[in-house]
């Protein structure tokens, strides 16, 4: 097959994800300082600064070890979110699809239903009710907050990923080589695993990519509302610690928008591409 | 002669919003063993509906089957769908009208002929191959080594067709329904084809049920033919008979609709004018009366039972050919 050719956009999507997902899982070993050390002198300083390259917020922490650390838990809730919500969706989208009947009526609504409320108003709604405990002056632990965040999300991300599932089935399984597989005495796990799969995949990556971006905004919004993780050293988070400032240290606010900006771009670019490279249609000869 | 599947008085029946859609009514049908039976219509009449049914791969809620279908032995429309399934491959196949879709278009040639055989018969991984290989080089493909690594839109239709009959073929069924193979090829491949199909038969003492509108197909290559008409069987014969001693109306008409080579040039093809009966609300009649030459007001009036006329020639027609009345008209 021809290699087709990426471009300019491309190279930088797949670059800047890459570097993102790198800071993820090996930020942690960078020679930065962590993101809660207080540089007192620095305070409010602009970018550019020496030592400081992004600026001080007015907290005195540091926006580029913010950055470099805040790639952790945005990069982390994105990938388990998605891969979670995506593995249940499609899980429930397929199978509805490829049975039929009551069942799939019932997993369709239950869609509809979950896509019907708002995603971050269903998040919001969600981590609110799991994440208190019944005496308000016992503080909830960080671990009990993450958990709650990403089970919230995955519901939203759930009927997203689902629909796209349920709706590629149904095309494919209608299709003569299911009947064919049939014909040779295949079980519906199997032509499901081989057949329905294969085809259904390249759409729901696509679409899994633009999810990744979905959850990262999401979860700086709920971050942004203050049910995020406290004090936890997300994109989302630094917009929250930053957005009083916005008057007279507007770095603190607009570097972490453009690392999110920058991430959300590149995973709907990487999702197009991917798709077009993986689809292997008839109709290319 | 035993046979091989024999199908007795069945109707299909699909629930549709205009009413209740009786693709298939009482079809009665002998398959004997090592034969090769054509099945003949126009395009509705009801042959794919009907071999579909008789194997079992109708699916869906709105489908109604009644009737029973014995295959070697066994009362396929008594068992579950389980021990159906185990007759599917090794006792029963099918080859699929367009191989264009009939065939995964993101798997390999190679993938999705050792599936069945991997699946079905439990070959490993390296026996499956070697028996792909094999397979591939029955249905005559040129460098079948090669052809296991490629994707199915690399193949040209006629390639494509003989990938969908090695895999019909990879498990060894006794039963191979051909539901128009040659429909999506041209011509000169379609003889190629149909040759390679009644030489594979041969070789594997295969039953074959051959689905076609084209009665010069059946001609050469059936034992047997079925004539189905608006989801009735019209005449039924072994097919030397049936050629020398034509019954009905529509099988005439089918056969001279056929091109000729004797034809003057610039002379119009013949058609069978007017359509199918609608479906849902079939005439009392004979289905065929609005398009019959020789139709009477009996045509009009009564459903034409099924007659012997002897030799295992049955048809289903007041005045069929040869009948005084038809000759005056």
């Amino acid at each position: 097959m021809r290699k087709r050719k990426y471009t300019i956009p491309t190279y930088f999507a797949f670059g800047w994800l890459g570097l993102a997902v790198f800071l993820a899982i090996f930020g942690s070993f960078l020679p930065v300082d962590g993101y809660q050390v207080i540089h007192g002198d620095f305070i409010d300083s602009p970018p550019f600064t020496a030592g400081h390259w992004f600026g001080v917020d007015s907290n005195g922490y540091d926006i580029f070890s913010g950055i470099i650390n805040g790639a952790r838990l945005s990069i982390f809730i994105a990938v388990v979110t998605v891969g979670l919500g995506g593995a249940i969706g499609s899980l429930l989208g397929i199978t509805a699809a490829y049975y039929r009947g009551k069942y799939d009526s019932v997993v369709n609504m239950s869609f509809n239903v979950v896509l019907s409320v708002p995603n971050l108003v269903l998040a919001l709604a969600l981590v609110a009710v799991l994440a208190t405990n019944v005496d308000i002056n016992e503080a909830v632990p960080t671990w009990r907050r993450l958990v709650t965040l990403i089970i919230s999300l995955t519901v939203v991300i759930i009927p997203i990923l689902g629909r796209i599932a349920r709706a590629a089935t149904l095309a494919w399984s209608g299709r003569e080589f299911v009947v064919a597989a049939r014909s040779m005495g295949m079980r519906d796990r199997d032509i499901i695993k081989r057949h329905i799969v294969p085809n259904v995949l390249p759409a729901l990556i696509a679409v899994g990519f633009l999810a990744v971006g979905v959850v990262i905004i999401a979860e700086a919004s709920l971050s942004l509302l203050g049910v995020g993780i406290p004090d936890g050293a997300s994109w989302g988070g630094m917009l929250a610690r930053g957005r009083n400032d916005l008057e007279y240290n507007p770095h603190a606010l607009y570097i972490p928008i453009i690392a999110l900006a920058f991430t959300v771009i590149s995973t709907n670019h990487v999702g197009d591409v991917l798709r077009g490279r993986l689809d292997r249609r008839e109709g290319r000869l | 002669m035993t046979a091989m599947m024999s199908i007795t008085d069945l109707y299909v029946k699909f629930g549709t919003p205009f009413g209740s859609l009786e693709a298939v009514r009482g079809v009665s049908l002998d398959i004997p063993a090592g034969s090769s039976v054509g099945v003949v219509g126009e395009s509705g009449s009801g042959k794919t509906v009907m071999c579909r049914a008789a194997m079992g791969l109708l699916s869906g809620s709105n489908v109604e089957r009644s009737g029973t279908v014995t295959f070697d032995g066994k009362a396929l429309t008594s068992m579950s769908r389980e021990q159906v399934r185990d007759e599917f491959g090794t006792g029963m196949a099918m080859i699929f009208q367009d191989p264009m879709t009939a065939l995964n278009p993101v798997r390999r040639i190679g993938t999705q002929i050792s599936e069945s055989l991997r699946v079905r018969l439990g070959m490993d991984k390296k026996a499956a191959t070697a028996r792909s290989v094999e397979l591939l080089s029955f249905v005559r493909i040129p460098d079948p080594a090669a052809m296991l690594k490629k994707f199915p839109y690399q193949l040209s239709g006629g390639m494509r067709q003989r990938v969908m009959i090695a895999i019909a073929i990879s498990c060894n069924p006794k039963l191979l329904f051909a539901d128009e193979p040659t429909t999506a090829l041209d011509v000169t491949v379609q003889a190629q084809i149909l040759q390679l199909l009644s030489d594979l038969r041969r070789d594997l003492k295969m039953s074959m049920v051959l689905i076609t509108h084209d009665l010069g197909v059946v001609a050469n290559h059936t034992d047997y033919v079925a004539v189905m008409y608006a989801g009735e069987v019209v005449e039924q014969a072994p097919t030397s008979e049936l050629f020398a001693n034509m019954k009905m109306p529509y099988t005439q008409a089918l056969l001279d609709s056929i091109p000729n080579i004797e034809m003057k040039s610039g002379a119009r093809l013949k058609v069978i004018e007017g359509r199918l009966p609608n479906p849902v609300d079939r005439p009392k009649g004979c289905g065929f009366v609005t398009r019959c030459t020789y139709a009477q007001q009996k045509c009009h009036d009564d459903h034409p039972p099924l007659v012997d006329a002897g030799n295992g020639h049955l048809y289903r027609c007041w005045y069929p050919l040869g009948h005084t009345i038809a000759r005056k008209q």
